[in-house]
């Protein structure tokens, strides 16, 4: 059966209408993204500071710290980085992404840090038990202490007016001859954010 | 005569020697520090097109205008000295591409970093290699959004 020609041109309007709000209502789109580009979203916190605060710091422990340049292999702890921003910021992935870096240099080893000693006390109990083979378990009391230790703090100064909103942030970091008490290197690594609103 | 021949000799020795200087520093497949393996690089025009590569499609307005290298312990240090001689304020980003002895990438990709640059100003980029295995780079930058 053929349908009536001023049938035909709503039926092909409605079909058309339905195209364009299924294609409106499609709903966001999501696509993978470079990891390692600049980001700019907003001027708080981001992965690009988080990226050059880190690649930096490890550069500067790398050609700065006597005791890593001069090839001796120390041994360091990571101890607390504080957050004195009034933003949260995840210090921690600050500072183990310096430990990845600096590990894959073949220039510093890290020992067990406070944050992974109950784990690593754990598992060396854990393998005491009768279900270990004794010959082959870790012994109790060989774990090896760190010779230098990093500390740090990250602050930051937030200024704002009508037009504009101006964020600074500082991350400070040392690291200390466990010892002596020596401080063997510092540095700080400064980013400026401004935002026109 | 004789004394006259003596001065110009003299003369001629020390032009040698002064000319030779920077050639008497640098060891073969290095060009100003900068590895530059079998590539004739006599300029350091040559060097800087030899190591900087342009990405993206917005190219910013400066020149890369030196490139240094040096090695601290056994890792290789690098400056590069970027340029705006444009009055306006440029803003770039740029990462290094570190290359082991075989070709092969020496670390992982880094991330891009931003850079400002006020205008007719230059910027010195400094960093060290991640580790041992780098033996060359690349000086990427492009344009920031």
């Amino acid at each position: 059966m053929t349908l009536p020609t001023r049938l035909r041109v709503p039926s092909a309007v409605i079909a058309a209408g339905l195209a364009l709000t299924l294609a409106a209502c499609g709903g966001p789109k999501t696509k993978y993204g470079d990891a390692g580009s600049v980001e700019t979203v907003t001027n708080q916190f981001g992965s690009t500071d988080l990226q050059m605060l880190a690649e930096q710091m490890s550069q500067s422990m790398l050609s700065e710290a006597p005791v890593i340049s001069s090839g001796n292999l120390p041994i360091v702890t990571v101890q607390e980085v504080k957050n004195k921003t009034s933003e949260y910021i995840d210090t921690r992935a600050i500072t183990n992404r310096m430990r990845a870096t600096l590990q894959k240099s073949r220039k510093v080893r890290f020992a067990t840090d406070q944050a992974e000693m109950q784990k690593q006390i754990d598992e060396i109990q854990r393998q005491q038990s009768e279900y270990y083979d004794q010959n082959k378990s870790t012994e109790v009391g060989k774990m090896v202490g760190a010779g230098f230790r990093v500390t740090g703090e990250i602050t930051s100064i937030v200024k704002e007016d009508k037009k504009i909103k101006d964020v600074y942030y500082q991350l400070f970091l040392s690291m200390t001859n466990i010892q002596t008490g020596i401080e063997e290197w510092s540095d700080t690594k400064e980013i400026r954010k401004t935002t026109e609103k | 005569m004789k004394a006259v021949t003596l001065v110009i000799a003299l003369l001629a020795v020390a032009l040698a020697a002064g000319c030779g200087t920077k050639k008497g520093f640098e060891k073969p497949g290095f060009a100003f520090g900068c590895p530059i393996g079998e590539s004739k690089i006599s300029s350091m025009e040559d060097l800087v097109k030899a190591k900087v590569a342009k990405e993206g499609s917005k190219s910013p307005d400066v020149e890369i205008e030196e490139i240094r290298c040096t090695t601290t312990g056994d890792l290789m240090k690098i400056d590069v000295v970027v340029h705006n001689d444009e009055s306006d304020v440029e803003r770039l980003q740029y990462k290094f591409r570190w290359i082991d002895a075989e070709g092969m990438r020496a670390a992982d990709e880094e991330s891009w970093k931003p850079l400002l640059l006020y205008g007719n100003s230059r910027q010195t980029v400094t960093t060290i290699a991640p580790n041992a295995k780098a033996r060359d780079f690349k000086f990427i930058f492009m344009g920031q959004d």
